[in-house]
């Protein structure tokens, strides 16, 4: 009773000074006691699995007696224990299985999220989002059905997790901006409108002479094999890896200028280690960056539904990569950064490969003097017979009714037309995705008043893109692991290369 | 000698603190590629004061600052309430499957925000709370390290305490509201901050379960300076610069509680 003995009115309420001598026979306090802190004494603490509480009201006189409901008999330790072990992690397995793998909706019954508006999720941020809803603003002035309304919903990644969970709650945006793999993925659901019929509309589609105009790399990503060649996405914002050469960083090491070769990029990164002790590239873990080394390098990806990163094209990229690192030439950046272009404007580095849609950023950053730095094609195994990758994300339209998807439609038409399509790539540094544009005067002044505006462009042609299939997105997941393991230096080149052919080809194989 | 050694230690490490601070205030007056020349001196050449206009008009900051704070609010006091009562009935009381359910509710630590992604937006889409505010705070509004941290400073108060007020006739909820709350405050207090600052930090459940701007939080907000091919560091910097003044504010007036439930945290009776 010690305890109990030494306190005195605890906020507001005035305490016994004990339970001895006060009509506590029966009162038994334990109940509310860790079990370990209790005692064995039946007088003062009770004894174990009590039934019955009992309280006193001081403020009752003489000492009412309330009987509070008893508690549930306290079932044995040894049950506790083992319910404990058994069912936790069978509880802790079932949401995990729940939660990865929920059910395919069927492919009816979607509804829109909106039913008043066409919504159209994007990811564009600042200039380029106020010109995206200045289009949008003309096209709902011309256009008499629902007006479309565009709602930025983060980067693409975001937009990902945001369709898939929408196609679970069963309520989808009209439209989403989406690469190839994310539209097969969508497709697998039902969610997806298939393009050929809207295309074939004698009055709301594309004539032939017009589909012809879009430039067969741009088109050609969007029919989908794994869906019987159908069109499923329609081409948006298009661009190409390119090489940003930092000429600063190249005088210093006494280069006159950017690699052609792979071989040359590889002299040229010791030769700057060498001089100026800097690093010479900045990697950021990017698959398709992998994807645009091995097509430079006169790879392939894929070849008759077997995966080629065994061969020797991928096997030598990710060996190029182990050979950096080892060197010391160049360092990975942190992932979902752009701390390689912060690196390349403070003069750290001299080479990063990016998107050449970041070429307006990178301009900005770099003061507008257009003198210290370049945009050029990734370095070539041939450079007679030059490869590099496509970027840029695709319109996906989602099977809301047909009013929305109409309406839908003729946005996209409306915002891949040639006068809306110059506009759009003059201010943002995309590539034009029709010929009818390329050859507009605006785009040819624009590209005559510098180099490097005209050197995607001209990447265009042997650009090539990543398979639409539908396990991509996944395999895309490896490519990045297998590049990190080499940064990391946890697997030579080759090691890496040969393990992911085998889960690449693994993951195909079960699609099948 | 001994003390003057002190506070030379703990000037630098405080400088060391502060620093990044200073940086990223100063940053936000600085031109793109000012920013970007990672020049370690954190005062512009130039102040760029018109970088507080361009952020302002970048997007809806003022919106987006109320949505946050009441959220925020809103999810800490929540969450407050229903770690004390849930901490308090695995604490205090005993009751059949006591071990089992409290399992249960610390193995929800467990399964990451991934996993409950999907079904929670699959009901929140069900209940028609999308673009909501329901959305943005019923979800959060009770959280198993919140409950874990009330149940282990009921555990460490003296049992002396509750079998006194029983004594003196006290129930449960009774004991909880006048006693036992007050006792465990430092430990609330913290649970309100970590829970405010959880949701406060928030992006990606806030820009799933919205799309009106006049229901989002400064987070998205702060994506606006995010591109495609990019970021806008000055103006990046100029944003977070006011984001995180409520946060510091908050800590500011929380910490002796803060410093106080963490020195308490490995005291038992």
């Amino acid at each position: 009773m010690g305890q109990l003995a030494n306190i005195h009115g605890i906020g507001g309420w005035a305490f016994l000074r004990g339970t001895k001598g006060t009509p506590t026979s029966k009162a038994r306090c334990d109940d509310f006691r860790p079990r370990e802190s209790r005692t064995a004494d039946p007088i003062e603490y009770g004894v174990r699995h009590q039934k019955l509480h009992v309280r006193f009201d001081t403020r009752r006189a003489p000492f009412v007696r309330q009987e509070w409901p008893a508690p549930c008999a306290v079932p044995p330790r040894r049950f506790c224990e083992w319910s404990r072990i058994i069912l936790c992690p069978l509880v802790v397995v079932f949401m995990a299985v729940s939660g990865c793998n929920p059910a395919a909706p069927s492919s009816d019954g979607f509804e829109p999220i909106n039913e008043t508006q066409v919504v159209f999720w994007d990811r564009q941020t600042t200039e380029t989002a106020k010109l995206l809803e200045k289009i949008t603003a003309e096209f709902n002035a011309s256009n008499d059905g629902m007006a479309v309304a565009i709602e930025t919903t983060g980067n693409y990644g975001e937009i990902y997790r945001k369709v898939m969970a929408s196609i679970q709650a069963r309520r989808l945006p009209a439209m989403a901006v989406s690469y190839e793999s994310m539209t097969a993925q969508y497709a697998a659901s039902g969610a997806v409108v298939g393009l050929d019929a809207l295309v074939a509309d004698p009055e709301r589609g594309i004539s032939s002479a017009d589909l012809e105009d879009f430039f067969p790399a741009v088109l050609g990503s969007n029919y989908y094999a794994d869906y019987d060649g159908q069109l499923l996405s329609f081409p948006f914002s298009k661009s190409v890896l390119m090489l940003y050469a930092n000429h600063r960083v190249l005088k210093e090491a006494g280069i006159d200028g950017p690699p052609k070769t792979w071989d040359e990029f590889l002299e040229q990164c010791r030769s700057i280690k060498a001089k100026t002790g800097k690093f010479a590239y900045a990697i950021s873990v990017d698959c398709s960056t992998i994807s645009g080394m091995i097509f430079s390098m006169g790879g392939e990806l894929i070849v008759d539904g077997q995966f080629q990163y065994d061969q020797p094209a991928a096997i030598q990229a990710f060996t190029l990569l182990e050979t950096l690192i080892n060197e010391d030439l160049a360092y990975q950046i942190q992932a979902r950064t752009y701390d390689d272009e912060v690196a390349f404007a403070r003069d750290d580095v001299a080479f990063t490969t990016r998107t050449s849609a970041g070429s307006a950023n990178m301009a900005l950053a770099m003061g507008g003097k257009n003198d210290s730095w370049s945009l050029n094609p990734i370095p070539q195994s041939d450079p007679a017979h030059p490869a590099t990758i496509l970027f840029g994300p695709n319109i996906t339209l989602f099977t809301t009714g047909a009013a929305q998807e109409q309406v839908a439609w003729d946005f996209v038409r409306h915002f891949t037309s040639t006068p809306v399509m110059t506009e759009w790539v003059l201010a943002t540094g995309y590539l034009p995705i029709r010929k009818s544009v390329a050859n507009d005067g605006r785009i040819q002044a624009y590209w005559a008043a510098w180099p490097s505006n005209r050197a995607p462009y001209d990447c265009l042609e042997t650009a090539r893109t990543e398979p639409n299939l539908l396990r991509w997105q996944e395999i895309r997941s490896s490519v990045e692991r297998a590049e990190s393991a080499v940064l990391a230096k946890l697997k030579t080149g080759k090691e890496a290369a040969l393990e992911l052919q085998q889960e690449a080809q693994g993951l195909l194989d079960r699609t099948k | 000698m001994k003390r003057s050694l002190s506070y030379i230690a703990l000037t630098v490490f405080a400088g060391i603190m502060v620093y990044p601070f200073v940086w990223m205030a100063g940053t936000a007056f600085k031109t793109l590629p000012e920013s970007m020349g990672g020049d370690l001196n954190p005062f512009p050449a130039t102040w760029q004061w018109g970088n507080i206009a361009t952020t302002l008009a970048e997007a809806p900051f003022g919106q987006y600052f109320f949505n946050s704070i009441l959220v925020s609010t809103i999810v800490g006091l929540s969450v407050v309430i229903t770690s004390l009562m849930a901490g308090y009935a695995f604490g205090r009381l005993r009751f059949r499957g006591q071990g089992l359910l409290f399992g249960l509710v610390l193995a929800t630590m467990m399964v990451p925000f991934e996993i409950t992604f999907i079904p929670n937006f699959v009901l929140i889409t069900r209940f028609g709370w999308y673009n909501s505010y329901a959305a943005l705070i019923v979800p959060w509004c009770a959280n198993a390290f919140g409950v874990f941290l009330v149940r282990q400073a009921f555990l460490s108060l003296p049992n002396a305490y509750y079998d006194a007020a029983v004594m003196d006739g006290c129930g449960h909820l009774r004991f909880l509201r006048h006693i036992g709350a007050s006792m465990v405050k430092p430990t609330l207090v913290t649970v309100f901050l970590f829970a405010f600052l959880g949701s406060y930090n928030a992006l990606l459940w806030p820009l799933v379960v919205t799309s009106d701007p006049s229901l989002r939080v400064v987070q998205v907000g702060l994506a606006s300076f995010l591109m495609d091919s990019g970021v806008r560091l000055n103006l990046l910097m100029c944003a977070s610069s006011f984001v995180i003044v409520p946060s510091m504010v908050l800590f500011l007036f929380t910490q002796r509680y803060f410093e106080e439930s963490a020195l308490s945290s490995g005291l038992k009776e």
